[in-house]
């Protein structure tokens, strides 16, 4: 392997992996309060939706990024007014929102599709784009969400696992009868973990349609919701771990793109098998150690026990 | 609970018994019907059918255009169809190779609608095939491409590896090889018309391997100029004329089809009672309009590229023999040639390209 | 006051009360949805009514409605046998690509066979197809590796690529290579259709296998045995039942089930192996499954439901100028509604 296609490869990754990792992240909170959100790829697409109305309705991003973030984080509520105050399934719940996020994000998208938006800009530090190898890269080159994307993981660990809020969010996600008998709420922790969840959810998608492909197009996200799913059990619901697995995922959907790109002949579709394959397999080799380091209430669910 | 039910279901009674007694309004001369697999607004394939409708429309009084956006190529087109006719079109265009089978379903059913597909191959007494011939029209953008690459490496995007798609790629190698003797085409494949992110990425790709100027055949061509343009690369636009607008800085030149007297011609024949369809491939200067030469294309280059048309339109065909694909094999031997009726029958990369079809 | 008379029979008997809470749920949905089309600044009484006359009043459109339940029943069935063990299958969409797919091979190899032979054969690799795909799942689960929630929802993105691959690369058809599909299937191993429509006897054997879903679960042993293992896994496991085979053999079925609709869409629509097989019918399979509560007699009636509601998504499009997409509005809404009601009612 040479030099340009590693090189490639890793560009493609961060670029790809940049939505993954807020959208794991989002959904990583929520777990971690006990709750999954099976339909988080409605609401990337809500996300990805709003945003970009609104961006073109307003001519910049910089008001289309909080919408989405809203937009998300009120989707997300919907999703727990459901799963909380209702007590409904949660999996079926989930794919509510799933179908809820397909035609809403339609609907809201379909009077923008073609707009011409400029999206969130790009900044490279001076210094670095001096260097040969990254001046004609992408690398480095990024928007604003993927240069935080690192701190914000950083961040996420530090307040699920160092504030007392984090703490509390964990305990509910373990046990939310011994939480309400410390004298804790939680249906009100529930929702703000929903609330934070759903807001990093609609940037997810936002960074699609702002920075991405500068475009809406219906069900764009192509099942990025779902892998991100899988990326949340992948690194045991912790946000560190998140940040590799969203760059592995990443790489093999640019992998495939950078490969045919090279001339390696292989079916392009095939290629494209890969991010889901290996997301399977990488579950599989380490899947029955992660069983036990899921929420002790969250494993209740996946189990149709509730 | 139990009188908002009573309530509810009153209500709706009253409401659909009134609503179903259809409006009677004023009668069109024609009711076109028009079956996109994507949105209008793609600056792409599907505008450029949504364009030519509109100036139809425009052009000939008492026609009226029905259109449908998202229809996917599967059964459902064949129910969007029969709902089209059903509000009383008897001219359709189905615009995608998808729609083509369930189109002819319907066809069988009505024999008294019309039919004219995009880049199909079905006949019947009421359904005719036409597409614009872009392959031969891709040699003079090879030729631009070429002409303008300072890397040697050429790019081409396509949706799925269908032989419309081989072809133009083909051409494109060709003419750039005709005048830039070490240009190569990188061709990476989306798997789908129109998968935004995959075009993306696939642009990132070939100009993380050193590309310079990139072609496409997917159904828009927003997304990848849109990404190469920001990246200081060069584009070749396809399937509209105006995506121009998005790369002012990198766009070299490009094609777009321009069906507007096709379907005029179509539409003043179904009016007049005496159509009878065929299948009508045009090339360049009839369906495949040539784009307007970007701001940084210079004046030489503009008058190769010029020339290279002309001789297109004067019937230069590329795809005469001798010609070897990229595996070595001779796919057009000596003296043959392949003429537009063969334009879907490319499996093959001519050599040059680096890809490989399967 | 005494109760009025249908008041009094409603609430004595289940059957209408479970009736009349359906349609209560529906009509509330509607209602919704009605709010979020005025809000959007499209008409919703002109479309159901123009939905309602496209269906109901008009043979083509009914006929259109008997197509679009086949694979919906199947789906359903493919959700819901193995629901009965408490196993989530959100896969129906994958079993289904490979359903058609193993049945293609079945027709493109043997061409020649008879009808009487090439059939059956074609129907056992379609449901083969699609237990095989739903047993790989079953097997994670089995071995307590992968849930099979997630399993199944990413072989759903594999699926459709194996088809892709399959057409684009051996199986592509000569005729024409502008089109990616294969060659066209020998008549031998169409289905029949009826009555110059295009229902085909996939409805019969997506009837049939409903059938088979109640008998399995109301009338045999092993039905009982499933909804008890169901309940309690673990206790399961201590009495000795093998529960990890239960559970292949459950997922089996079912994806086997999403196999046979996939089957029926490739030999009795379309006559070919292409893309773009299924708008989403594991999806909309696993809703009809849902809200039917299990229930073979509702899962009847909703598939009937959403397909006069997926009917009403091309309606919309070309009457009203929205997207089809937004019918899944109508799907989330009805889901939302029947989650919020206060549990008891359905699972």
């Amino acid at each position: 392997m040479t030099t340009p296609l590693l090189v490639g490869i890793l560009a493609g990754a961060i670029l790809s992996g940049t939505s993954l990792l807020y959208a794991a992240l989002g959904e990583t909170i929520g777990e971690r309060a006990g709750i999954v959100n099976l339909g988080l790829e409605g609401i990337l697409l809500i996300g990805a939706s709003v945003g970009f109305a609104v961006t073109a309705a307003t001519g910049s991003a910089w008001w289309g990024l909080p919408a989405a973030a809203a937009a998300g984080a009120a989707s997300n509520l919907l999703f727990g007014w459901l799963v909380v105050a209702r007590r409904a399934n949660q999996l079926a719940s989930g794919l509510a929102m799933m179908f809820l996020g397909f035609g809403v994000s339609a609907l809201v998208g379909a009077r923008w599709v073609g707009a011409v938006i400029v999206g969130l800009p790009k900044w490279r530090p001076p210094l670095l784009g001096t260097l040969p190898w990254v001046k004609s890269s992408t690398l480095f080159h990024y928007d604003v969400l993927t240069w935080l994307a690192l701190p914000v993981a950083l961040l996420l660990w530090w307040v699920l696992f160092r504030t007392r809020w984090g703490l509390r969010v964990r305990a509910v996600g373990e046990s939310p009868t011994a939480t309400y008998a410390a004298g804790i709420d939680p249906s009100a922790l529930q929702y703000q973990a929903l609330a934070a969840g759903g807001a990093l959810g609609g940037v997810a998608g936002a960074h699609l349609s702002l920075s991405l492909t500068l475009t809406w197009a219906e069900y764009m996200t192509a099942g990025r919701g779902f892998i991100a799913i899988a990326l949340v059990i992948f690194s045991k619901w912790d946000p560190l771990r998140a940040v590799a697995g969203a760059l592995l995922f990443g790489g093999a959907e640019a992998l495939q793109l950078q490969l045919q790109a090279r001339g390696v002949e292989i079916s392009p579709f095939l290629l494209e098998m890969s991010p889901y394959v290996l997301t399977l397999v990488v579950l599989l080799a380490w899947g029955g150690s992660r069983r036990l380091a899921a929420p002790a209430s969250l494993g209740r669910t996946f189990q149709g026990v509730q | 609970m139990r009188k908002t039910l009573g309530f509810v279901a009153a209500a709706l009674t009253v409401v659909l018994g009134l609503g179903g007694r259809a409006v009677a309004a004023e009668k069109p001369r024609l009711v076109i019907g028009a079956v996109y697999v994507g949105s209008v607004n793609d600056y792409g394939y599907n505008r450029s059918f949504h364009d030519a409708l509109a100036q139809v429309a425009r052009d000939l009084p008492g026609v009226k255009v029905l259109e449908a956006e998202n229809v996917p190529e599967s059964a459902e087109a064949e129910r969007v169809m029969e709902g089209m006719i059903r509000q009383g079109a008897t001219l359709l265009f189905p615009t995608s190779f998808g729609h083509q089978e369930p189109a002819f379903n319907v066809a069988k059913r009505h024999p008294k609608v019309f039919f004219e597909h995009a880049g199909g191959w079905m006949r019947g007494p009421n359904f005719g095939v036409y597409f614009g011939s872009t392959q031969t029209a891709w040699y003079p953008m090879g030729v631009a491409a070429g002409k303008m690459t300072r890397t040697k490496k050429l790019g081409f995007v396509i949706g799925m590896p269908i032989g419309f798609a081989l072809g133009n790629v083909n051409a494109f190698q060709m003419g750039a090889r005709s005048v830039n003797p070490e240009a190569t085409t990188i061709v990476v494949v989306t798997g789908g018309w129109s998968d935004k992110a995959k075009e993306a990425a696939a642009a990132n790709a070939l100009l993380d391997q050193g590309v310079d100027v990139v072609a496409m055949h997917v159904d828009s061509p927003a997304t990848i100029i849109q990404t190469v343009e920001a990246r200081g690369g060069m584009s070749i636009g396809f399937q509209s004329v105006e995506a121009n607008v998005l790369a002012p800085k990198g766009w070299i030149t490009g094609l777009g089809f321009t069906w507007a007297p096709f379907f005029e011609d179509v539409a003043k024949d179904v009016m007049a009672g005496q159509f009878a369809p065929g299948a009508t491939y045009r090339g360049l200067g009839k369906m495949v309009a040539v784009a307007p030469f970007g701001s940084s294309v210079p004046e030489d280059v503009r008058r190769e590229v010029t020339a290279a048309v002309d001789k297109v339109k004067d019937g230069f065909n590329p795809f005469t023999g001798p010609v070897t694909d990229n595996e070595g094999k001779v796919q057009i031997p000596a003296g043959q040639s392949w003429g537009g009726d063969k334009m879907g029958n490319f499996s093959w990369y001519v050599e040059g390209v680096v890809g490989r079809v399967k | 006051m005494p109760e009025p008379a249908l008041a009094a029979a409603v609430r004595r008997s289940p059957a209408l009360r479970a009736s009349a809470r359906y349609l209560a749920v529906v009509l509330a949905a509607l209602a919704v949805f009605a709010a979020v089309l005025l809000l959007a600044g499209k008409d919703p009484l002109r479309a159901y009514a123009d939905t309602f006359r496209d269906t109901l009043a008009d043979a083509y459109g009914f006929s259109e409605l008997l197509v679009r339940m086949t694979p919906l029943l199947l789906a359903a069935v493919a959700v819901a046998l193995p629901a009965r063990l408490g196993l989530i299958n959100v896969g129906g969409e994958g079993q289904l690509y490979m359903g058609a797919w193993l049945a293609s091979a079945g027709a493109l190899l043997f061409p020649r066979w008879p009808a009487w032979l090439l059939l059956p054969l074609v129907a056992m690799l379609g449901f083969a197809g699609g237990a095989l795909w739903a047993a790989i799942p079953g097997v994670l689960r089995g071995l307590r590796l992968v849930n099979e929630t997630i399993a199944t929802l990413l072989l759903n993105y594999v699926a459709p690529l194996v088809v892709s691959y399959s057409i684009f690369g051996p199986w592509r058809s000569a005729e024409s290579s502008a089109y990616p599909q294969s060659p066209a299937f020998a008549d031998a191993a169409r289905l029949p259709s009826f009555l110059d429509t295009r229902i085909h006897a996939g409805l019969l054997v997506s009837l049939a296998a409903l059938l088979f879903y109640w008998l399995l679960l109301e009338k045999t042993r092993w039905g009982v045995q499933m909804r008890a293992i169901g309940g309690n896994p673990e206790a399961a496991q201590r009495l000795g039942i093998p529960v990890a085979v239960w559970i292949v053999v459950a997922l089996a079925m079912g994806g086997g089930m999403a196999g046979l609709a996939g089957m029926g869409e490739v030999m009795g629509i379309h006559g070919r192996l292409r893309q773009g097989l299924s708008p989403g019918y594991g999806f909309t399979g696993f809703l009809i499954a849902w809200l039917a509560g299990g229930r073979a007699m509702g899962i009847l009636l909703m598939a009937f439901l959403f397909a006069m509601i997926t009917s009403a998504g091309d309606t919309l499009q070309i009457t009203q100028g929205v997207p089809y997409a937004v019918v899944n509005i109508l799907l989330a809404v009805i889901l939302f509604i029947v989650l919020a009601r206060r549990r008891g009612w359905a699972r």
